[in-house]
């Protein structure tokens, strides 16, 4: 299947084999950012919260913000890799590798995010120890680790075929890559046990993903605050998860394509679906933010207005409407059209979206917090240099994560590109002819009813 | 050269089984901490249903994965064996 | 089995904060420092709040003693993952300074944010402290106990005396020292005690009461029969 002596696809061995300037400077930039972020940490591990701009009653902030941001990038990998697997669309060829491991990769720096929250991450061990599943952090903890080591699997069984190319035509690591391809030799027999298990793991991630950002959602609405208590959170949080997944899976691949010159793999016509798919999601986005805000104002039920009014035009005003800009206006008017300039509309588009998703985790978590039900003395929340280097240092940690994976395995799956090549206009030829109807007498010259015989 | 080629064969086949090792480790801690707190809640009597409950969904899962992986790793290796 | 509550007169408070003080004196409660008070982190388990009038320029109409409301279903304790909070036998909403994670989801959870955190290490040994008392470190979330203390003191000393806990012996230090008598403290479930008497006044109310918590702090509303 793979042929390790096919050179058209060097372009995609090139990152592993040789390492240009760029790499080391890209790296360099990334560790300062992250010592930044890690001598924030260590004054705040040393100093305790109070470094951060953390308050009563918003006792969350940046931290919890951004799990629910990072998690919600997670799902990048589900929908491209799994749902378009299982649909059997081709387009997908070039992207889901990357889209597998922006999931792995996130995922730990979100879980990471609940632990820079604790006020004591000495004691994070009671989680395992002394766990409670009444509570909703603890079903976090379970579905994140289903999830990660869900996407692990899906990350790993299907790159076992360019794992063997590595073997075979890189010249480093050789023990390294041979241990982890299993005797990969593309008989029939092992394409056959690979394709089984790719299948069902993507079968099985899609539920598995949308229960992780549910019970995140869950954090929140198993609480009795105004405008947290919403039965709409699970799936809101699933459809936004979603959004911003596909939006930062669009500037990984544009980043990977300019730095590794992938032009020829990832074409205008990857990012045009793409672009529709972000499209559709943010009109969903908006449709279940708008029956959310509709319902809470039609109610009218005081203290839930509290916090609606601080959003609309109170101190968070900002924020609210900066994230209806960048999560509806711009990717409409950017996607509306993706006939010329593809790539750069769908840029601007993704990058507004992760601002936005990220302006829209903060508006869930402060302003509720802000306007708590009984008259409590109301802060503003204003965060430190602490928490700032804390998220700048937990993007370069992600990035420099999935820079350093590009350097040991291919960024785009070598084999499902030759599959697509030899074996899949063939099948969607045979697929299309399935769809097209029977011929109505039978026998006749010609007719598709033959040719498919 | 084929003594050379069964030697390093060998270190990768320990290695490999090392690696399966890793992942059964993993997945099975991960079983074991679930039934861990199940036992928890129930000697203190603090909403044992919830455990009982989402174990009865995670367990399975996270089992699957174990068998999907044992799958490919047996299904992968045993082809070579063959050869 | 008792059933510790508390029944607040707000006809009778005049908002003078002489609960606020005892209670800082009684459990520990570290001050925090001018700077830290301004960025919002005081550590006050008995709080009064001020109901503000908003059609008279924010003249003060109601103050309101807050302590913890010992919830009798408390959404506190649904979400603390490490069982560093729960409500005991007899009531009493308990929290554990050595389990705690400092994950601070009570405090997201809690309606009448009654839970505070430690975003520094306040307390240090230092004399004329209540040796009753564990001090917190840093990072741990905690809360009025009902002066729990004040209970096992009481209990060992009949105990040792081989006789009941007689009523009106184990009082906490607020409802001590309220020079109005607004706080009362006793046992919910003895028909004989005062807190029984007046949890069933016409003027009884509970704070969020529509939320389902069940809180076990009545209060009294002003004149005779509003709420």
């Amino acid at each position: 299947m793979a042929d390790p002596a096919d050179s058209r696809d060097a372009a995609l061995l090139a990152p592993i084999e040789r390492t240009g300037r760029g790499f080391y400077v890209t790296v360099g930039i990334l560790a300062a950012v992250i010592l930044w972020g890690a001598i924030a940490y260590w004054t705040q591990f040393g100093e305790g919260l109070g470094v951060t701009g953390l308050h009563q009653p918003v006792s969350w902030g940046f931290y919890i913000t951004n799990f629910v941001f990072f998690i919600g990038i997670s799902h990048a990998g589900t929908l491209i890799s799994a749902i378009l697997r299982l649909s059997k669309a081709e387009w997908r060829r070039p992207v889901t590798r990357m889209a597998e491991v922006i999931t792995v990769m996130v995922l730990f720096i979100g879980a990471g995010q609940i632990l820079v929250d604790l006020g004591r991450p000495d004691r994070m061990l009671n989680i395992i120890r002394h766990g409670r599943y009444q509570s909703p952090l603890l079903w976090d903890a379970t579905s994140i680790s289903a999830y990660m080591t869900a996407s692990l699997t899906y990350l790993y069984i299907p790159m076992i075929p360019d794992i063997a190319i590595l073997r075979d035509r890189v010249g480093k690591w050789k023990l390294f890559y041979s241990v982890l391809a299993l005797g990969w030799t593309g008989t029939e027999r092992q394409q056959r046990v690979l394709n089984r298990a790719i299948a069902i793991l993507a079968v099985l991630v899609i539920p598995i993903a949308v229960s992780v950002h549910s019970v995140v959602s869950f954090v929140f609405s198993m609480t009795l605050q105004p405008m947290w208590h919403s039965t709409i959170f699970g799936p809101y949080f699933v459809v936004g998860a979603i959004f911003s997944g596909i939006a930062a899976l669009i500037v990984a691949m544009i980043a990977f394509r300019k730095a590794y010159g992938l032009e020829s793999y990832l074409k205008p016509i990857h990012f045009r679906y793409l672009g529709q798919l972000l499209l559709v999601m943010s009109l969903l986005w908006f449709y279940f933010t708008f029956a959310e805000y509709l319902t809470g104002y039609y109610g009218s039920d005081p203290e839930e207005m509290k916090v609606f009014w601080s959003k609309f035009t109170g101190p968070f005003w900002p924020f609210f409407w900066g994230m209806a800009l960048t999560n509806f206006v711009i990717p409409i008017l950017c996607l509306m059209r993706l006939g010329r300039r593809t790539i750069g509309k769908v840029l601007i588009a993704s990058l507004s979206v992760i601002v936005g998703m990220w302006l829209e985790r903060f508006i869930i978590v402060v302003p509720t917090l802000s306007n708590p039900r009984l008259p409590f003395g109301e802060g503003l929340y204003l965060p430190t240099w602490v928490e700032w280097g804390e998220m700048a240092g937990s993007f370069a940690l992600f990035a420099l994560f999935y820079v350093l994976f590009t350097k040991v395995f291919p960024v785009i799956s070598i084999w499902e590109i030759r599959e697509g090549r030899e074996v899949g206009l063939k099948e969607v030829e045979e697929r299309l002819l399935t769809y097209l109807p029977d011929a109505a007498e039978p026998g006749v010259v010609g007719t598709r009813t033959e040719a498919v015989k | 050269m084929r003594g050379e080629r069964s030697v390093s064969e060998r270190t990768v086949r320990k290695l490999q089984w090392l690696w399966i090792a890793v992942a059964f480790g993993l997945i099975g801690g991960i079983i074991t901490w679930i039934t861990h707190l199940i036992r928890t809640a129930w000697r203190l009597g603090d909403t044992p249903s919830a455990s009982i409950g989402i174990s009865l969904v995670s367990i399975p899962i996270f089992l699957t994965m174990l068998g999907v992986i044992l799958y490919v790793f047996v299904g992968l290796r045993g082809d070579r064996g063959e050869r | 089995m008792a059933l510790w509550g508390m029944v607040i007169d707000l006809d009778r408070c005049t908002g003078c904060q002489a609960c606020v003080m005892a209670c800082k004196a009684e459990n520990n409660v570290p001050s925090v420092g001018a700077k830290e008070a301004v960025r919002g982190r005081i550590i006050s388990w008995m709080q009064v709040l001020t109901e503000e009038e908003e059609d008279h320029g924010g003249e003060v109409k109601r103050f309101v003693p807050r302590p913890c409301l010992q919830c009798d279903d408390p959404p506190c304790i649904k979400v603390c993952p490490v069982y560093a909070t729960y409500r005991n036998p007899e009531g009493i909403v308990a929290q554990i300074y050595a389990r705690c994670i400092g994950c601070r989801f009570c405090m997201a959870a809690c309606p009448y944010n009654a839970k505070y955190f430690n975003w520094y290490r306040y307390q240090k040994e230092a004399p004329g402290q209540n040796p009753d008392v564990s001090l917190r470190p840093k990072g741990v979330v905690e809360k009025c106990t009902f002066c729990h203390h004040r209970l096992q003191k009481a209990r060992e000393r009949a105990l040792a005396e081989r006789r009941e806990l007689a009523p009106g012996e184990y009082v906490t230090a607020c409802a001590e020292v309220c020079p109005a008598g607004a706080i009362v403290f006793g046992d919910l479930s003895d028909p004989g005690s005062e807190v029984f008497r007046l949890a069933r006044s016409p003027r009884a109310f509970r704070l969020l009461e529509a939320l389902g918590t069940k809180p076990k702090v009545i209060y009294l509303s002003e004149g005779e029969g509003r709420g």
